[in-house]
C-alpha cells in the first residue's frame, strides 16, 4: 500500500506547489487589505441589514462585524473562498485516484502486479489526505506569520484560524469522498466530477436559502455547508459539529465506493 | 495437452449488454507452451485476455492462471502482463516505472532490467511520454518480463516494434518458454506468431474457430498451384476430384485451389498427361486465415 502512497504523493508534488502558492498568496492578499477594510466603519453599517441568507454565507450571522478579524477573514475567506479552493483540489484529485486513472488506461497496467483494487483506491485516498492537510497547514502557517504585522491577529489565536481551516479541509474532504466514491463504483470520471460539483453548489445554494425556507432545514443536517457555516470555528473553535460530520461523512462515502470496485468490470 | 496448465480458460463468455464479445471459450497453455492467439481486429481477443487477467469478470465459465482463480492477488507476481494499449503516467520514466513495480512486486531484479534494456534498445531515463510508440512498447515488455514470471499475457505485443526489435522479441519470450513459462500471445498478423508459436488458437467473433499446430494448419490449409504440362489437357479433368475447390484450364496450363491433402489432384494431373512442373502460389497460411476468419459457421475440427 505504501508503494501506491508515495508514488501518488510523488506524482502530485508539482501541482501541490502550485495550490500551496496559491494558498499562501490569497493569505497574503487578505493580510494586506485587511487595514484599510477595518479602517472603514461606513462597511460594518452597510452590511449591517443584509438578508439572513446572505449572512450566513458570508459569515456574519453569529454577530460578526465585517471589520472584525474575525469577520473579515470568515466573509472574504474561510466562509468561501478557501473551501472552494480546497474543495476544487481534492474533488479533482479524488476523481481521478480511480476512475481519472482508470480513464487514462494506466490503472489496469498498475493492476496487473501483485496489490489489490481496494488498497490502491484507499492508499490513493490516503495520499489526497495528506496532501490536503499540507495546504491547510500552508494556509495557517502563513496567517500566523502576516497576521500580527496588519492586526489580523486581533482577537485572534493560531488555535482559531487552525481551526476555521480544518473546519474548511473537512468540507473539501466530504465532497472529495463523493467523486471518490462515485468513480471508484462507477469508473466514470466525469460522473464523480458532476456527483461532487453538483453536490457543492446545491448545498451551497441550500445553506443560504433554508435560512429563511423552514422546510430545508431537515435537509441542512446532511449538508456540509451547514456543517461549516452554522458552527462558525473561527469564533467559537473546533466544536464536534464542525468535525464529526463530515469525518463520518468521508469514511462512509469511501467505504461505499469500495465493494463495487472490487467486483466490477475495469473500463 | 498438460494435465496442469498455467492458463486455463474454460468455457469462458462475455457478453456487455445484448452484445457477446466473447462465447464459450475454452483455451489452455501449458508450462514451456507458446500459444498464438489470433483473430482479426474486434474478434474478442482483448476481451478474453482481460478476463484471463481477472480486469473483467466473465459471464459464464472461469478461468484459472497459475494455479489460482484469474485476478488473484497471491499470483499477480508471477505473471507478466501487457496490454494492448499500454498506457503509463506520461512523466514517468522506464526506471520509476520499474522501480515502483518492483517494490509492488517484491522483487527488483537491476540487472535484469539492464540486460533486457540493452538488448531490445531502450533507453530506460526518458520519460515514458517522451518515448514513440515503439520504445513505449518496449517499456511494456521490459515490466512484463523483468521479474521472469511464470506466466506471460501478451496482447498484440509486437505492435509498433521495428523487425529487428520483433526478432529480440521472440528470442525474449522463447527464453521464456525455454525455462518453463507458459505464454500467450495475440496478435492479427501470422509470420511474428508462426515462426515462434507450439500451438495457434484462432478466434473469430468471440468463437475459438481451431486450436491447432501450425504444422497441422498447414496439412490443413488451401493450396494454390499452377500445374504445366507437356500438351494441351481437357478442361474438366479436375472435375469431381477430391478436394480440389477451384480449377481453371487453359491450353497447357491448369491453376488449382487444392484443400487438404493434394494426392488426388496430382493423380488426376498425372493421369491427364505429362506433368512438367508444379509452381506453389499465394501463401498458404495466409489463405487459410481468410477462409478461418470468414467462414465461422463452418468450424475446422479441432485438433
Amino acid at each position: 500500500m505504501l508503494p501506491v502512497l508515495t508514488q501518488t504523493m510523488h506524482r502530485r508534488r508539482g501541482s501541490l506547489a502550485w495550490w500551496a502558492l496559491a494558498v499562501a498568496g490569497m493569505c497574503g492578499l487578505l493580510s494586506v487589505a485587511y487595514p484599510t477594510v477595518r479602517d472603514n466603519h461606513e462597511l460594518d453599517s452597510t452590511f449591517a441589514n443584509l438578508p439572513p441568507g446572505v449572512e450566513a454565507l458570508l459569515g456574519l450571522s453569529g454577530g460578526n462585524a465585517l471589520t472584525s478579524p474575525a469577520g473579515y477573514l470568515d466573509s472574504q475567506f474561510f466562509a468561501n473562498i478557501l473551501p472552494i479552493m480546497l474543495l476544487v483540489f481534492a474533488v479533482g484529485l479524488a476523481a481521478w485516484t480511480v476512475a481519472g486513472d482508470e480513464a487514462a488506461g494506466s490503472l489496469e497496467l498498475l493492476l496487473a502486479n501483485p496489490v489489490s483494487r481496494v488498497r490502491v483506491a484507499l492508499a490513493r485516498f490516503a495520499a489526497l489526505v495528506c496532501l490536503l492537510a499540507v495546504l491547510a497547514a500552508v494556509c495557517v502557517l502563513a496567517l500566523a506569520a502576516l497576521a500580527p504585522s496588519t492586526g489580523l491577529n486581533h482577537d485572534l489565536t493560531v488555535s482559531r484560524l487552525a481551526a476555521a481551516t480544518v473546519a474548511a479541509t473537512l468540507l473539501a474532504l466530504a465532497f472529495a469522498a463523493v467523486a471518490f466514491a462515485v468513480g471508484a463504483a462507477t469508473g466514470s470520471r466525469p460522473a464523480a466530477l458532476a456527483a461532487a460539483a453538483g453536490l457543492a453548489v446545491t448545498g451551497y445554494v441550500l445553506e443560504g436559502l433554508a435560512q429563511q425556507v423552514p422546510a430545508l432545514h431537515p435537509i441542512r443536517l446532511v449538508d456540509p455547508w451547514h456543517w461549516l457555516l452554522a458552527s462558525d470555528p473561527i469564533r467559537h473553535g473546533l466544536s464536534w459539529q464542525a468535525w464529526a460530520p463530515p469525518l463520518i461523512a468521508t469514511v462512509a462515502l469511501v467505504a461505499a465506493g469500495l465493494p463495487r470496485l472490487a467486483h466490477r468490470d475495469l473500463r | 495437452m498438460s494435465a496442469d496448465p498455467l492458463i486455463a480458460g474454460h468455457r469462458l463468455t462475455k457478453r456487455f449488454g445484448r452484445l457477446t464479445a466473447v462465447s464459450d471459450l475454452t483455451l489452455e497453455v501449458a508450462g514451456g507452451q507458446i500459444v498464438g492467439f489470433l483473430g482479426p481486429n474486434g474478434a474478442g481477443k482483448t476481451t478474453t485476455i482481460r478476463m484471463l487477467m481477472g480486469f473483467l469478470r466473465p459471464t459464464g465459465g472461469a478461468a484459472t492462471v497459475a494455479g489460482a482463480p484469474a485476478g488473484h492477488i497471491g499470483v499477480r507476481g508471477r505473471i507478466g502482463y501487457l496490454p494492448g494499449d499500454l498506457r503509463v503516467d506520461p512523466a514517468m520514466t522506464a526506471t520509476q516505472l520499474l522501480s515502483w513495480y518492483g517494490r509492488l512486486r517484491g522483487r527488483h531484479d537491476q540487472r535484469r532490467v539492464d540486460e533486457l534494456t540493452g538488448r531490445l534498445g531502450l533507453d530506460p531515463s526518458r520519460p515514458f511520454g517522451a518515448l514513440s510508440k515503439g520504445n513505449r512498447q518496449k517499456v511494456g515488455i521490459v515490466q512484463a518480463l523483468c521479474h521472469d514470471p511464470d506466466v506471460l499475457i501478451l496482447d498484440e505485443p509486437t505492435t509498433g516494434l521495428d523487425p529487428l526489435v520483433q526478432r529480440e522479441f521472440l528470442t525474449l519470450i522463447g527464453e521464456a518458454a525455454g525455462r518453463g513459462a507458459a505464454v500467450l500471445f495475440s496478435s492479427h498478423v501470422l509470420p511474428e506468431v508462426e515462426r515462434v508459436a507450439t500451438r495457434v488458437a484462432i478466434i473469430r467473433a468471440g468463437r475459438l474457430v481451431t486450436t491447432s499446430t501450425v504444422d497441422d494448419l498447414l496439412d490443413r490449409a488451401r493450396r494454390r498451384m499452377e500445374l504445366r504440362f507437356a500438351e494441351p489437357v481437357p478442361a474438366g479433368v479436375f472435375d469431381g476430384v477430391p478436394g480440389v475447390a477451384a480449377a481453371e484450364v487453359h491450353d497447357r496450363t491448369a491453376l488449382l485451389a487444392v484443400d487438404g491433402p493434394v494426392g488426388p489432384a496430382m493423380r488426376a494431373a498425372t493421369d491427364a498427361g505429362t506433368l512438367l512442373r508444379v509452381n506453389p502460389a499465394g501463401d498458404d497460411l495466409e489463405d487459410l486465415f481468410v477462409s478461418l476468419y470468414q467462414h465461422s459457421d463452418q468450424p475446422i475440427e479441432v485438433s
